[in-house]
């Protein structure tokens, strides 16, 4: 048989509720417009008047967020005591309708799900960040929490590249935020620029190879579209990165969340449970259908 | 040692009105011209001769089947969940096929860290009792598919074709319970006679080395000859005693409520994996079909420890192309791996 090395319980601990089909109640406390098309929203349990995190998730979970009446989808959640938040890009019926909704909407939310990033496993260890587009959603989760751990880990680096400068997501971070860290790197590009861009023009894939980030005692996180991720894992083999030390996230299409419903499963591995996160070393054991 | 307990088969009634007293007992009947496991009622029409065209999983897990309900005002709505919960009930005359189909329904839903309650709470209320088969049908192939089909040593009590009766043995406390019940209602005596043999398979096939085989076989034409002549219809998954898989859509009841429900999906549909935005992992009929019968005789060996194909042969009694698990299983044991 396939060795999967993939620890398929990950999750065991975080299950809180006794039905975990069945979302609880919460609401929209904040909406940001990171974009035209992505919006972030912070999601919140209200008790006693006070707003806390429905539940606290590791960088790279997943969340399933309902929206009553027109349906559920799985998101990557990025962590907050006060707040769940989900970064959002309109691309179908219930995304849409997300992007119509205002502060103070409730909404049903479940989870946490999902194996998450190993992040004891980094401890000590340089880690360079790669996004494309709304990519940086499951990259900041990671991001976040090495900044807040920051001691934990060498040199960060961020590459990060998205279609134009209007279709950044997260400029917050990206120029205010992270540049500010000590030791971290933030470099960002895209596509194609506009009259008031200054910045490296180009795709991501190019950009890493001008970077040359050094693949010593370096784990390489990576997150973004199809196509994006093909052509830099070809480059990130040149630089010399093994694929034990680039990971990624996957997204499949969802229902259950606990690998029930069967939906998720590339070969013998469902996605909601053993994943979304793998390495690529993992990824070259399981058949090529994601 | 103890002598077989049995009654004979002019009693049956007799014997189900008794447990119908304690339970709601899911017989084999037919119903409207096709025949399925349904709630014994006085007058039913029993059909213990061959095995149902529908399986029984739908006893543990419903075709549709409520959730929750939600309600949603402008800003403001609730979640109320939905009691899973069912009274006792017995599943009457299961063959080994069906039972082994249980036992795989068991890994996915009770295992891997997370419990579906809604299969949950219905399997612990849930007594089986299975019954030796001594005459397979013409597409039922279970020896070949590692199933004993004269008995199941994993139901709570087992009944024995003796010819006129039926004997029976518990296997759990949940089966003495009801083998005490039918000797204190003197409906059970002591037999000699033992089930005799099964007949033999006219279907049979070899499916040793079967998910070894197909590891190497992801990239092999032979699924675009397969799929072929599939319609993708999911006639297969629907009766299969073992798929599992399943949606979770809403229905609402008007404006403002509704309920959400869980209820039977399959990998055969093109809409299954197919993500907001428009990517499909399986866009084509040779991927879905490939899912299927992957997933059957690979995956699920490799997660679970069994094959989930337990040979009951109810899709290749209803596919309307005859597209064989039997045939995918021989042709790909000759085909060369790596296509």
């Amino acid at each position: 048989m396939v060795e999967q090395k993939i620890n398929p319980v990950a999750t065991l601990s975080d299950v809180k509720r006794i039905n975990p089909l069945i979302p609880m109640k919460a609401k929209v406390t904040r909406i940001i417009d990171e974009t035209a098309d992505v919006k972030t929203f912070c999601i919140a349990k209200e008790e006693a008047g006070r707003f806390t995190a429905p539940f606290r998730t590791a960088p790279g979970q997943l969340a399933m967020l309902s929206l009553p009446g027109v349906g559920e989808a799985m998101f990557s959640a990025t962590d907050a005591p006060e707040h769940l938040q989900l970064s959002i890009k309109k691309v179908g019926v219930l995304t849409d309708a997300l992007h119509e909704i205002c502060p103070g909407q409730t909404v049903g939310v479940r989870g946490p799900y999902g194996n998450g990033f190993p992040m004891d496993e980094y401890k000590g260890k340089n880690i360079l960040f790669i996004g494309g587009g709304i990519g940086l959603a499951p990259v900041r989760s990671v991001v976040r929490y090495c900044v807040d751990h920051r001691d934990d880990f060498g040199q960060l680096h961020l590459i990060y590249g998205s279609r134009s400068p209007a279709d950044l997501v997260f400029k917050y971070d990206l120029f205010d935020t992270w540049p500010a860290v000590r030791d971290f790197k933030v470099s960002v590009t895209v596509d194609r620029g506009d009259d008031q861009w200054k910045g490296n023009v180009g795709f991501v894939p190019a950009f890493i190879e001008q970077l040359r980030p050094d693949p010593e005692n370096t784990v390489c996180i990576l997150c973004g579209p199809p196509i994006m991720i093909k052509f830099t894992l070809g480059i990130l083999d040149k630089l010399g990165f093994t694929p034990e030390n680039v990971i990624t996230t996957l997204e499949m299409r969802m229902k259950c969340g606990i690998g029930k419903c069967g939906r998720c499963n590339i070969g013998s591995c469902f996605v909601c449970l053993d994943g979304p996160v793998f390495s690529l070393a993992q990824l070259k054991t399981m058949p090529n259908e994601y | 040692m103890q002598r077989l307990k049995a009654f004979p088969k002019a009693k049956l009634t007799a014997v189900l009105e008794m447990m119908i007293q304690k339970a709601t007992v899911w017989v084999p009947s037919m119903i409207a011209g096709v025949s399925r496991f349904a709630p014994y009622r006085p007058g039913t029409d029993i059909q213990m001769g061959t095995n149902t065209a529908i399986s029984p999983k739908e006893a543990l897990f419903p075709s549709t089947e409520k959730i929750y309900k939600f309600s949603a005002y402008g800003i403001d709505g609730d979640f109320e969940p939905v009691d899973p919960s069912v009274g006792p009930q017995i599943l009457f005359g299961l063959r080994s096929c069906d039972m082994q189909g249980i036992l795989c329904l068991d890994d996915v839903f009770l295992t891997r860290g997370y419990v579906d309650d809604f299969y949950g709470s219905k399997r612990e209320a849930t007594t089986l009792i299975t019954l030796g088969c001594v005459t397979p049908g013409a597409d039922c192939f279970c020896a070949s598919m590692g199933v004993n089909p004269a008995e199941h040593d994993a139901s709570d009590a087992q009944m024995y074709d003796l010819g006129d009766a039926y004997g029976i043995i518990a296997r759990s406390v949940k089966g003495e319970a009801l083998v005490k019940d039918l000797m204190a209602a003197g409906l059970l005596s002591d037999t000699d006679k033992s089930q005799g043999p099964t007949a033999d398979f006219v279907l049979k096939v070899d499916s040793e080395g079967i998910t070894e085989k197909l590891q190497q076989m992801f990239d092999h034409p032979l699924w675009d000859e397969l799929s072929r002549k599939c319609l993708n219809c999911g006639t297969c998954a629907y009766l299969c005693p073992t798929c599992h898989c399943f949606d979770i859509a809403e229905k609402k009841r008007n404006q403002h409520c509704g309920v959400k429900i869980k209820c039977w999906d399959t990998c055969m549909f093109s809409e299954y994996a197919l993500m907001a935005g428009g990517h499909n992992p399986r866009p084509s009929k040779k991927e879905r079909v490939r899912q299927r019968f992957m997933h059957k005789l690979r995956y699920f060996p490799e997660r679970y420890g069994k094959l989930q194909c337990t040979g009951c042969g109810r899709c290749i009694a209803k596919c309307p192309v005859n597209l064989e698990i039997t045939d995918v299983i021989k042709l790909a044991g000759e085909a060369k791996s790596d296509g």
